[in-house]
């Protein structure tokens, strides 16, 4: 899939992490990724996200210059990530559409 | 029938409120209270949301006996505010939006304030004096825009008292203003401060920086500042030919506030509107009435769309459901 997720800022950084979440189904994988992609990364150089989608597989690949602002960013994501899963936990399944 | 529920998370107050059609079915809160002394960071606050919003989220739906096929629209605070905190609460609202396969509606967090205190108040066409630890605007209603006649061109006055509630370290509960409010009934010298009225708008960081280094008292702080306010509001209803007066937002929970305001009016021959706590400090049901408005007269945001903004002028909207 394309890369409506990615953040122009630097994809040549030399710290790399990658994350890949399975969820139960393409439908919620795809929930979770149209939650998490709209916010822009709080501005800061020196960091690259790119959130994509396939199948029912969400994947995230992020390129840093400084392990301080990649840790920064991943954390912040995991929170994100955790909140979004909880509440597809708590409030789910999707109706059927 | 229309049944919105709004999310409300851009500071230390995480809201989720239900409305149909005018009737407010349930608005449950919960507040980030920190420490005397210390004020709220954005990461603080938004674990804190984090930590709580889907319990008050079950707790809006029950309170107000609505299943989530019931509900038309999910409406949320699109900005302005705290970064962190405005994510956290998007983040849940876009996610429910898609599991219930409902549309989205991202709302102006100042706009929520007026529209819940017109439907409160049914106040016609007043003045707004939106006062709060964020933001500090007179608003007047002119051509499908909220304008802002006036506003600090610092920090708002809630920031001020809030600020100078740490320098004296008392108690954020329920709220530093609220403490601050309480301390001040016991005020009896009134102790002149710089007054800093600039035209249509107000000043305070150079207030807080005078108390801050000269005085610990606070009885008198209100005084000050709240004139300055009842000037700054008189002088954008002397420009609109408007006679009534609407004030929004924490601060204007504060009854000395509502009083000295309520003399001008009186002066003038206005009428004075002013809600109590539930609807004055920040609420989900604010943001489900704005989005109730704004989802009636055809408004929706994409998914795409429904980034958050730390910034987000009151005048950027185009208000749609008034004429």
């Amino acid at each position: 899939m394309a890369v409506p997720g990615e953040e122009n800022n630097h994809k040549q950084g030399k710290l790399e992490f990658a994350l890949d979440v399975p969820f139960p189904s393409t439908r919620e994988a795809s929930i979770a990724f149209k939650s998490l992609i709209p916010d822009r990364e709080p501005r800061k150089g020196g960091i690259s996200k790119e959130i994509t989608v396939s199948d029912s597989t969400l994947s995230v690949r992020w390129r840093a210059d400084e392990t301080r602002i990649l840790r920064v960013s991943v954390g912040s994501f995991m929170d994100h990530l955790t909140l979004v899963m909880e509440t597809m936990e708590a409030f789910g399944p999707p109706v059927p559409v | 029938m229309t049944v919105v529920i709004g999310f409300e998370g851009s500071a230390n107050k995480i809201g989720v409120g239900i409305i149909r059609d005018g009737e407010v079915l349930s608005n449950p809160r919960r507040t980030y209270i920190t420490p005397p002394g210390q004020g709220f960071l954005p990461s603080d606050t938004a674990r804190h949301h984090r930590g709580v919003i889907l319990t008050v989220l079950k707790e809006a739906l029950e309170e107000a006996g609505i299943k989530p096929d019931d509900i038309d629209c999910v409406a949320y605070t699109k900005g302005p505010g705290m970064g962190a905190p405005l994510v956290t609460v998007a983040l849940v609202a876009r996610t429910v939006a898609q599991l219930w396969a409902k549309p989205l509606l991202g709302v102006n967090h100042c706009i929520g304030h007026i529209e819940m205190g017109r439907l409160i108040t049914q106040a016609n066409n007043p003045t707004v004096l939106y006062v709060s630890g964020g933001n500090t605007q007179v608003i007047a209603y002119s051509e499908r825009r909220y304008r802002i006649f006036g506003e600090t061109i610092d920090i708002a006055v809630g920031n001020c008292l809030d600020r100078f509630a740490r320098v004296i370290k008392i108690s954020n509960d329920p709220s530093p203003g609220y403490n601050i409010e309480q301390m001040a009934k016991r005020g009896k010298q009134y102790v002149e401060l710089p007054y800093t009225v600039k035209g249509m708008d107000v000043s305070f960081s150079g207030i807080l920086s005078y108390i801050e280094v000269t005085f610990r008292s606070v009885c008198f702080l209100q005084e000050t500042l709240f004139s300055m306010l009842v000037e700054i509001t008189e002088r954008a209803m002397a420009h609109c030919g408007s006679q009534e007066v609407l004030i929004v937002g924490g601060v204007g929970c504060n009854i000395r506030l509502q009083e000295m305001m309520g003399v001008m009016c009186k002066e003038r021959g206005a009428k004075l509107f002013a809600t109590d706590e539930r609807f004055c400090i920040d609420n989900g049901a604010m943001i489900a009435q704005a989005g109730w408005e704004m989802f009636r007269s055809g408004q929706v945001t994409e998914l795409s769309d429904s980034w958050i903004t730390q910034r987000y002028r009151t005048d950027e909207v185009e208000v749609t459901w008034r004429d």
